[in-house]
């Protein structure tokens, strides 16, 4: 009997020692093909001797040209307005999201449920041809090309209501007794919310806050409808998206990757620490929304 | 067919039970359509019924109401103030009063232009001192377009608003002839943080969609019906007009020689699904197994090999993908490398394949979707992974279970069932994934056959692309670009909602609560 | 309280200034009615941003107008610049530089000021027939050649010999013994369709003010087939690479054929042995064929303006950007070559090897005049086609689909539609569709009006509404149709009674002749 339990134990044990060489096999593997487009962009922007695209990865001459480059170009205005439009919205968009998903979670009032339906129905619509419209809108607010960075501001958050799906889940796995227990004791539904709600869901907050300020860093569609042609209304998506149109990208192409690691920067930086809550936030209301 | 009962179910072998599964699901679905038209129709008869009680209702609270409620017929408020809830009377008065002058003003002129979409066009003068051509302007057909929906939008709030005044004297004189006291104006702006408190959480987000989300889709759907195009922008160069049903013919006609659209929409639309199905669920199962080999006892730097993977979503697409699609040119590092390997001895075209082989092409944006959705499914997994109570897990061993036996009876069923309605977002968006194919390929290789249909098509454009393609390409033909949106909502729609109703976990939400 | 009070008079002053500025301070003490301050908005490619600055500096200096502009010069490339323009005109630029491919876009989208009398003049005088006649629609000037925009043969001395310069064939041989790339861009019309004019094929298109367009195209033939094969052979290559740009050479390529504005990067990757040449021939069944590529020109546009005075000025400014010193120095300091017959007759453009080669080009070339956009579309097909097979029978049905697309897009424009809306608008149910035949100004067309409730119709563009010929132009047959005087806004012809009725109209005069029977 033991001898037989010994056998089994060391059976098991090497089954998972195999197994788990396996795993790390291919961790390594998915991880160097995960980074590889990232280290060659890093590399391609420290590249001296020539401004195009090449076959080899690695350069022949290293410097900071490129980002010196992108110093003495527009990008620091578009870097700017980017980080602002960012910023910006992250704030608006969060307080909007959060009444939103709030309410839909918590009250029951009459059209409710008409109004999750009629939301959903409008996701269904392809937003492309919008931009057209709410450029033409913008444009007769005055808040195109010159003026793109509010524009920009605008659009993002008054659409962004539309966006309740995840933390309306996030909100719905906080147990209703809560709120029934402060209610007795006399605390109106706004003292709920920023009194009991708010402080437990600081998970979906920084996802929320975090998701909005990641997104203005890569529009180049509707961002580029608004600036129309105006460098100092332009994001850095759009700005850079130019170096890549044929009679420029030899000439542009290493700045263009110099460019994308400063652009990708913050964000990454960002997300990599608040990475804990994005998790939370993902898995506590994606998969319910 | 048939209709198993449990017992002659069960006894079924494992093979004729999907089979059987499969069959009643698509003999479903003539009666979910038939329950579909029947719900419709009931809709339209109670919404038929409603307005006849409105209206009979407004006819009796006029006929059996007092002077007060009498004059808030015309001036709205009136009953609200002289009753002494003066907050609400200036609100509804201020709301009429602002209506009728920009009706005056504005509203009027817009609304009556609507129909024509404007009369004069522009033309172009010559001035012979000057030796110069200029153009003088004249209506604006978007202008009119858009301005005229808002005016109706603004219409019907005011009816809206209107039939709200009316109602308040109703309910004011009914509380007044009971004995009851009428709310003050501090007690309406209590009741805003309280119990109706949804209404100020609500009031700005849903203005926001209106203007911003709503009223730019009724514009797109109207668009359909226009011919506005690059040569008809409706200012610059020829007003725009009604076109009818024009446009939805030239898409979906099948007759003779003008099949161009209907055979372009119909590949496009059948490898948009093809797309969407393969992109959600390589993505769905290979993000579920990277999150189980993760989270799997014993396995170290479970952090490190996460933040690597998660690099995809923290690093904007455009400037990954395009990297990516530069690096697997013909003349890329990809083949660069498997050239010098000796892998190959000539260059893959991975991008620029023809119908002879679209495939690989398409093969290759579902791989580097893989890429750039696997770490989304492996962070929601994970969190679903460490949710699953581990007694199943302990008792499915005792009964001798192998590991993936434990898989395909406790970890699938369990994740799918919780995931359900993600996996039917993630279909409709990756439908719409506008990024990933634009950034790679762009819609290439092109697609010869469909050359005459506006945008240039290729073998790998979804429909959004296309239509993408449409409105910034040679002729700007709005119109049809439109009429692709609302053919891709109607996909959308129908796709959901037969999901909707086979899935079990999307239907009881208060189940999770 | 006392230093809002000064905060608010401060920041009135600035808009009362800003509103200063922004306006048009015309009639000042200028010499010309032309005289004053002009905001513009100036799109130019990248690389010419800098010299575009000068440039206006010194046309503020040296005009004798009394001109001042006050440009913004934004870097927009010349295919953004089209789109952009189209998409909104009013947002777009006053002066912008865009491709011939593009010209008849945007004279139809009218982002397009027509040229006066005196400019047109200048034109004329400073430029060659083909690029006076590719900025001619209709008979009217709307644009300024600025540079050429064709293409040629870049390749590396160290890998192909002297003496394969001149054919395909070779040069593929050398390219696959050097284990070495030729870039030529398959999937593009304006590249690939040097084959078809290469093997003798025509396409021509014209087009009146309106986009109607007059095709005479012959792809779609033995020489077409010819072509096709050609690009078969080329494309079947394991060392072809269907790609135009300098960076190529960079990236293994051995041959490129692009333009001159690839001119300095292939300079620097190559070096010395950078060499340029017309493009090769190309060998089917034996026989050869010289490559005959579409030259293009580059044009300075002004936009339409609501304003003569900001309008004149701008196309004095055009004029100057465009003039022989403006192209000399594009020449010398960005290597553009100049269309101005002056500068590219002078001896320092024929002393650079890479300028003489696209010069030479221009010898043998197919004039690049407006195509329908769409036509890109079909002839990228082709392509792609040919890439696939080298069957003949493919070959031809491919052909056979190209010449269908150009019926479809000859069409789009020009059909001439009648739409009998029986017993009203309405009732749609009960309308006919009738389409006007003939060739020339004269198109026919007979009607089976049906007894019915309206028994009327409206004369109608394909993909237009708006009738511009109908009842007000009838102006024999008069007595046959119904006069509904105010109450016809649209221009409909409303029968007196059934009958078969044969329609005239004259698309020249408008005129409208109606027969029974």
């Amino acid at each position: 009997m033991n001898e037989l339990r010994e056998k089994r134990g060391m059976g098991l044990k090497a089954s998972r020692t195999i197994s788990n060489t396996i795993i790390y096999i291919l961790l390594v593997l998915m991880s160097i093909i995960w980074l590889i487009p990232f280290v060659c962009i890093v590399l391609q922007s420290f590249r001296v001797e020539s401004t195009w695209q090449v076959g080899y990865v690695v350069p022949k001459q290293w410097g900071v040209d490129n980002y010196i480059a992108l110093w003495n170009s527009d990008f620091k205005t578009w870097y700017l307005n980017t980080f602002i439009i960012a910023l910006v919205v992250s704030a608006l968009q969060t307080v909007i999201v959060l009444c939103m998903s709030y309410t839909l979670s918590r009250f029951r009032f009459k059209i409710r449920d008409g109004l999750m339906r009629f939301m959903l129905i409008l996701g269904m619509f392809p937003g492309m041809l919008s931009m057209i419209i709410l450029y033409r809108v913008l444009k007769d607010l005055g808040l195109t090309q010159a003026n793109a960075v509010p524009g920009l501001i605008l659009v993002y958050v008054a659409s962004s209501g539309m966006g309740y799906y995840v933390s309306k889940g996030f909100f719905d796995t906080i147990p209703k007794s809560l709120d029934e227990a402060a209610r007795v004791d006399g605390a109106t539904r706004a003292q709920v919310l920023t009194k009991i709600i708010l402080p437990l869901a600081k998970p979906i907050v920084i996802y929320t806050i975090l998701t909005a300020f990641m997104g203005p860093w890569g529009d180049f569609v509707f961002a580029k409808y608004v600036s129309f042609g105006t460098s100092s209304g332009m994001n850095v998506a759009v700005g850079m998206w130019n170096w890549l149109t044929p009679d420029m990208i030899n000439q542009r192409y290493t700045m263009f990757c110099a460019g994308g690691v400063i652009d990708a920067l913050p964000v990454a930086i960002l997300f990599m620490c608040l990475q804990k809550y994005y998790v939370e936030g993902v898995t506590g209301g994606a998969v319910k929304g | 067919m048939k209709k198993y009962s449990d017992m002659e179910f069960l006894r079924l072998s494992k093979g004729q039970k999907f089979l059987y599964k499969l069959l009643r699901f698509f003999a479903s679905i003539p009666g979910a359509i038939g329950s579909l038209f029947l719900a419709i129709g009931r809709f339209f008869k109670d919404l038929g019924l409603r307005i006849g009680q409105e209206f009979r209702e407004i006819v009796t609270t006029f006929t059996g109401g007092d002077w007060k409620t009498k004059t808030s017929y015309f001036v709205m408020g009136f009953g609200s103030i002289a009753r002494g809830q003066v907050l609400r009377g200036v609100l509804f008065l201020v709301f009429e009063i602002v209506f009728i002058f920009y009706m005056v003003v504005a509203g009027g002129h817009w609304m009556s232009m609507l129909p024509s979409l404007g009369k004069v066009g522009p033309h172009e003068e010559y001035s012979q001192v000057l030796d110069a051509y200029t153009t003088v302007y004249g209506d604006n057909s978007f202008k009119i377009l858009l301005y005229g929906v808002l005016t109706v939008f603004f219409i019907v709030a005011f009816l809206y608003t209107w039939r709200l005044n009316v109602k308040q004297n109703r309910i004011s004189e009914d509380l007044i002839r009971s004995g009851h006291r009428l709310k003050s104006g501090k007690d309406d702006l209590r009741s805003l943080v309280d119990e109706q408190f949804y209404k100020t959480l609500l009031a700005l987000p849903l203005m926001g969609i209106l203007i911003f989300t709503v009223m730019p889709i009724i514009f797109m759907i109207l668009v359909a019906f226009t011919n506005y195009d690059g040569t008809h922008d409706g200012y610059n160069n020829a007003l725009f007009g009604w076109a009818g049903l024009k446009n939805f013919n030239t898409m979906l006609s099948w007759s003779g020689g003008g099949n161009v659209y209907s055979a372009t929409f119909g590949e496009v639309l059948t490898w948009t699904l093809i797309w969407a199905f393969f992109a959600t669920f390589t993505n769905y199962f290979l993000g579920v197994f990277v999150a189980m080999m993760i989270n799997k006892k014993g396995i170290r730097l479970k952090k490190v090999w996460r933040t690597i993977l998660v690099m995809t979503i923290a690093i904007p697409q455009f400037i990954s993908l395009l990297y990516v699609s530069k690096m697997f040119a013909k003349n890329g590092i990809v083949n660069g490398l498997l050239l010098d390997l000796g892998w190959i001895n000539q260059a893959i075209d991975f991008w620029g394949s023809t119908a002879h082989n679209a495939l690989l092409p398409r093969v290759m944006v579902i791989v580097i979707n893989i890429w750039i959705g696997i770490p989304y499914l492996m962070l929601i997994a994970t969190g679903i992974l460490m949710n699953i109570p581990a007694d199943l897990y302990e008792s499915a061993r005792i009964d001798g279970a192998n590991p993936w036996q434990q898989f395909t009876k406790i970890t699938l069923p369990y994740m799918l069932f919780i995931t359900g309605p993600y996996l039917l977002t993630s279909f409709t968006s990756n439908m719409n994934n506008f990024n990933v194919i634009y950034l790679l390929t762009g819609g290439a290789p092109i697609n010869a056959s469909a050359s005459s249909a506006a945008g240039s098509v290729g073998y790998t454009d979804l429909l959004i692309t296309w239509l993408f393609k449409i409105t910034t390409g040679a002729g700007a033909q709005y119109y049809m670009a439109s009429v692709i949106g609302i053919l891709v909502f109607v996909v959308v729609a129908v796709i959901s909602l037969v999901v909707y109703n086979v899935l079990p976990s999307i239907k009881n939400e208060e189940d999770f609560q | 309280m006392k230093r809002v009070i000064t905060l608010l008079l401060a920041l009135m002053m600035v808009f009362a200034l800003a509103a200063c500025g922004g306006k048009a301070n015309n009639g000042g003490s200028g010499k010309s009615e032309l005289a004053g301050t002009y905001d513009i908005t100036v799109w130019c490619p990248d690389n010419e941003v800098e010299l575009r600055k000068e440039m206006i500096e010194e046309f503020n200096k040296s005009n004798t107008d009394g001109i001042t502009f006050n440009a913004t010069v934004e870097n927009v490339g010349e295919g953004d610049a089209a789109t952009q323009m189209i998409t909104d005109v009013e947002a777009g630029a006053d002066l912008y530089n865009f491709a011939s491919d593009q010209f008849a876009r945007l004279v139809q989208a009218n982002a397009l000021a027509k040229l006066g009398t005196q400019a047109a003049e200048t034109v004329k005088s400073g430029n060659g027939e083909a690029a006076v006649a590719a900025v001619t629609i209709g008979g009217e000037m709307y644009a300024y050649p600025l540079t050429d925009n064709g293409f040629f043969m870049y390749y590396d001395k160290s890998v192909i010999p002297e003496d394969a310069v001149g054919s395909m064939d070779k040069i593929i041989e050398a390219c696959e013994k050097a284990q070495k790339y030729l870039a030529f861009n398959a999937g593009d019309g304006w590249y690939l369709s040097s084959y078809f004019f290469g093997a003798g094929c025509v396409s021509q298109w014209s087009t009146d003010k309106d986009g109607h367009w007059n095709i005479n195209d012959d792809f779609n033939s033995d020489k077409g087939l010819i072509a096709m094969k050609g690009l078969n052979k080329l494309q079947s290559s394991p060392y072809f690479l269907s790609k135009s740009g300098a960076a190529e050479f960079d990236a293994g390529a051995a041959v490129v054929m692009s333009g001159l504005w690839d001119y300095s990067a292939a300079k620097d990757i190559l070096g010395d042995n950078l060499g340029a040449a017309p493009l090769p021939s190309f060998t089917v069944d034996g026989q050869d064929y010289t490559l005959k590529p579409f030259m293009g020109y580059k044009f300075i546009g002004v936009k339409t303006q609501t304003d003569a005075t900001k309008a004149a000025a701008l196309h004095k400014l055009a004029q100057y950007l465009t003039s022989e010193e403006a192209q000399m120095k594009r020449f010398e300091t960005l290597g553009w070559a100049p269309v101005n017959v002056n500068a590219a007759a002078s001896d320092a453009v024929k002393a650079n090897p890479v300028v003489a080669a696209d010069m030479e080009q221009q010898k043998n070339c197919t004039a690049q005049g407006q195509v329908n956009d769409g036509w890109w579309n079909l002839a990228a097909a082709l392509g792609a086609t040919a890439k696939e097979t080298d069957d003949e029978e493919t070959l031809k049905a491919a052909l056979a689909t190209y010449e269908e697309g150009l019926e479809k897009l000859k069409n789009l424009r020009e059909g001439l539609l009648f739409v009998g809306a029986w017993n009203g608008w309405n009732n749609a149910d009960d309308a006919d569709t009738y389409v006007f035949t003939g060739d020339g100004d004269e198109k026919t067309l007979t009607i089976d009006v049906p007894e019915s409730d309206y028994m009327g119709g409206r004369i109608v563009n394909i993909g237009s509404w708006e009738s511009d010929k109908g009842f007000a132009q009838v102006t024999t047959g008069a007595d046959l149709i119904k006069d509904l005087g105010a109450d016809n806004p649209d221009n409909n012809i409303v029968f007196a009674e059934a009958g078969t009725y044969t329609v005239t109209i004259n698309t020249a005069s408008n005129e409208i002749t109606i027969v029974k029977g």
